[in-house]
């Protein structure tokens, strides 16, 4: 479980070296609707390294190996067999543009979660500013199943959490068709027939 | 079949780009024509933000023609031209699809 690979991008484990640019990245402005992380190298790196066994954390590669972003399935509990996707964060903005890694990242972490984990649900939360990512997460077969009211403080204001889960039929059934979909979209050359 | 002004199907996919403009730093925005490049090669957007335009553009197009479509389904994968190339092509794809029966 420790390499998922795809054809756009590659999930390979988050290690201690990876804390300069992870720590830029939960610096940047793409991080400001995640919680508050480590303010300090040595505290990012402390963290990585605190990270416990029921935790996979992800970078996310372009397929030239090229750190992106970074994504985690936590609280991994294989006796409810369910997990929390986590942490999903682009943190290279530019070099990501008119590909799809962020939906392949996420294929790969689900085809783990319930492929290779066995896992029957993925969840998560998303904190109500952030409307980009629930819509995404809804699209891809993400259900709204709650909400947290002001649970958390973020962007200088209370705000709710949104309880987000996709079960692993939902992940065949809908999220599926729809990542390969667009998946497929990016593969084709612009104005030429798809090989 | 559904009769679709094309100068409305415009506007519906400018506004979903504009709505992803509203979630970008001032610098990063991007610049909103016909010719805006969504997808693949040179585009200005990642996966996240095409996702947006699509779920946008799926609703307004079902909220105000009661068309119900699928931009991203395999008739999109199977077109010579990839429907989200730019803004032009997926009018086209839109009302291609909208004519269907």
């Amino acid at each position: 479980v420790d390499h998922q690979v795809g054809k756009f991008t590659q999930l390979r484990p988050l290690q201690a070296d990876d804390a300069a640019i992870t720590l830029r990245w939960r610096l940047g402005r793409a991080a400001t609707l995640l919680n508050r992380g480590a303010q300090s190298l040595e505290e990012q790196e402390t963290w990585i390294r605190a990270r416990p066994a029921s935790e996979l954390n992800f970078i996310i590669e372009t397929s030239a190996n090229t750190p992106v972003g970074m994504l985690s399935l936590i609280d991994v509990d294989h006796v409810h067999r369910r997990g929390e996707a986590a942490r999903f964060l682009l943190g290279e903005e530019t070099a990501v543009r008119g590909l799809p890694i962020a939906v392949e990242a996420m294929k790969l972490l689900y085809f783990l979660a319930f492929d290779q984990l066995g896992l029957r649900r993925v969840y998560g939360t998303v904190a109500e500013d952030n409307h980009r990512m629930l819509k995404w997460q809804r699209y891809l077969g993400m259900q709204v199943e709650g909400r947290l009211r002001k649970h958390v403080l973020l962007n200088g204001h209370f705000q709710d959490l949104i309880a987000v889960g996709i079960l692993e039929p939902e992940f065949r059934e809908i999220a599926l068709p729809r990542m390969n979909g667009l998946i497929a979209l990016a593969g084709m050359p612009p104005g030429k027939p798809r090989e | 079949v559904k009769l679709i002004p094309p100068e409305r199907v415009e506007a519906i996919i400018f506004a979903a780009l504009n709505n992803v403009n509203d979630e970008l730093p001032e610098d990063q925005r991007i610049v909103v024509t016909d010719a805006t490049v969504l997808f693949g090669v040179d585009a200005e957007i990642d996966s996240l933000a095409l996702v947006s335009i699509v779920v946008d553009v799926e609703s307004a197009l079902d909220r105000e023609f009661g068309l119900d479509i699928a931009l991203a389904d395999e008739d999109a994968m199977d077109r010579p031209v990839p429907p989200f190339a730019n803004v032009q092509t997926l009018k086209e794809y839109i009302l291609e699809r909208a004519e269907q029966p």
